[in-house]
């Protein structure tokens, strides 16, 4: 692959869902919305391997200019010269239903507040609520990095 | 003997059989080929994921070192007292045996099962394998919310009163339209939940994979406890019969389809190296914590697979069985045209002789 040979110094970037490879580009700096929060990985970053929680990746520079997306839940592997994304859910920012995560933003504060004892219920409650709360910020274009 | 008239209009209804099965041939084709693309795309996402279960793995402690435990619940293997099975199968008939064969080998499984004194519960997947169940008893669950003596806090229980030995757990009558991943997701964290207060003891799934037209089988796989990530453990399986393979070939010649395993993509081939590099990886959290929150995931995308499998199996069986029957239509009208034929010359005949026969007693 053209990657190994690579010193052009742009990252080759690939965005994986359950349905597809939904982005093949390179670029010059992706933002990553990790769980314990925003990192950017530049050519030549250190091997990681880190857990996404919701937000938006953003792809800098690189051939197909700027991209955003958002991401609900996820897995990186940054390697020198290739970052992979999986994704679980990955949508366009013009995509986003705000409505609909208005939505899920009162269902999840509803389960938080009907969770009772149960820890996990809380946590599930939690995440609903930060996935909405990241979508509508996202559909916005409101987001700080 | 029919007469002419008779004939023709039998000819003409049995031409318009033909015509919708092939249309049915020719819809069930594309949608085949769709189906088998969706596999295909879907594959680089299950592959990286299992690749990065097992480079956790090896960074991992499975066991806890002071007691010998294991330290995730999927893992653990417990006798197995309560037997769950996935049923999956189509929601149309028209299929040839795609849907009896689902139906004959999730009942010889759960005849091993009960002959073994397990209970078994089963979640059917697609309207036909709901069909196969109507008679057997829903499960029955007590919701049970009670307030602590503080009364700040309720507590919450669900509670299963088993009264059959076998009973229907869940019903999924939609999946099969979309087969959203958000929804398999939901129904896997049913799943695991179940399998995690010990309701059930182990998960396994009834469907039909598909490799590609000529390569099927029906499967019985087991999902939970896992014994090896990335391996799919097979305990009963139904291969085509060489006249299947036949029949489902010349279909699929016929509507365009290809009979080959499709190559791998290049996406799918980079997917197999994700997350194996030869390095130190950093990890931005715990491995630990990575590797109990990818778990779930991991069943989600096999039972995902299983269903998007199935799907095209689905297609390509309705594909061949319409081939069958366009054949046979056609060799019906040709056998009626034939008799047609022969009455109508028949009468002709007859009515020469009449005619001669009449001249010659001038």
């Amino acid at each position: 692959m053209a990657e190994t040979g690579n010193n052009s110094g742009l990252l080759t970037v690939r965005l994986v869902t359950p349905d597809r490879v939904l982005v093949d580009a390179t670029a010059e700096a992706v933002e990553l919305p990790s769980m314990s929060g925003y990192l950017e990985a530049l050519y030549g970053h250190a091997p990681l391997l880190a857990e996404l929680g919701a937000g938006e990746v953003r792809l800098h520079g690189g051939t197909s200019g700027d991209q955003t997306f958002f991401v609900a839940w996820g897995f990186v592997e940054v390697l020198p010269e290739r970052v992979t994304i999986l994704a679980e859910t990955a949508l366009h920012p013009n995509e986003i239903d705000k409505a609909e995560a208005q939505q899920e933003l009162q269902a999840g504060d509803k389960m938080w507040h009907e969770a009772g004892d149960d820890g996990a219920k809380y946590d599930e409650a939690n995440a609903i609520m930060r996935e909405a709360a990241e979508k509508i910020a996202s559909a916005e274009g409101k987001t700080a990095a | 003997m029919a007469n002419v008239l008779d004939l023709r209009r039998r000819i003409r209804s049995v031409k318009n059989t033909r015509q919708i099965t092939k249309a049915m041939k020719m819809v069930s084709a594309a949608k085949l080929r769709r189906a088998q693309d969706r596999a295909m795309q879907a594959r680089p996402y299950a592959q990286m994921l299992t690749n990065v279960l097992e480079s956790l793995v090896r960074r991992t402690d499975l066991f806890d070192s002071a007691t010998g435990d294991i330290m995730h619940p999927l893992l653990v293997e417990r006798e197995e007292k309560n037997v769950l099975v996935l049923v999956v199968a189509g929601d149309k008939g028209f299929a040839g045996g795609f849907n009896s064969n689902i139906g004959k080998a999730a009942q010889r499984f759960i005849d091993e099962r009960r002959a073994l004194g397990q209970n078994v519960d089963l979640e059917p997947t697609g309207k036909k394998a709901i069909g196969f169940y109507k008679r057997i008893l829903t499960a029955n669950y007590e919701h049970k919310e009670e307030l602590y003596d503080n009364e700040l806090s309720k507590h919450i229980e669900d509670i299963r009163h088993r009264v059959e030995p076998i009973e229907v757990v869940a019903q999924h009558p939609t999946m099969l339209l979309k087969a959203d991943f958000d929804e398999v997701t939901d129904m896997a964290n049913s799943i695991i939940k179940r399998y995690e207060r010990t309701e059930i003891d182990s998960v396994y799934i009834v469907f039909n994979e598909f490799k590609s037209v000529i390569q099927q089988r029906v499967v019985v796989e087991k999902l939970l406890p896992i014994r090896k990530l990335g391996s799919h453990e097979i305990t009963a399986l139904e291969e085509m019969t060489e006249e299947q393979r036949e029949a489902a070939a010349k279909a699929a010649q016929s509507a365009g389809v290809s009979i080959n395993v499709p190559e791998e993509s290049v996406a799918e081939q980079e997917a197999k190296k994700f997350g194996t590099a030869e390095v130190d990886y950093i990890f931005d959290q715990a491995p630990e914590r990575l590797f109990s929150n990818l778990m779930p995931r991991y069943v989600t995308t096999q039972i995902f697979h299983a269903l998007l499998e199935s799907i095209a199996a689905e297609h390509a069986a309705r594909m061949t069985a319409t081939d069958a029957a366009t054949k046979n239509a056609g060799e019906l009208i040709d056998k009626l045209s034939l008799t047609m034929n022969r009455v109508r010359q028949a009468a002709i005949t007859k009515e020469i002789i009449e005619i001669v026969s009449g001249a010659a007693a001038l």
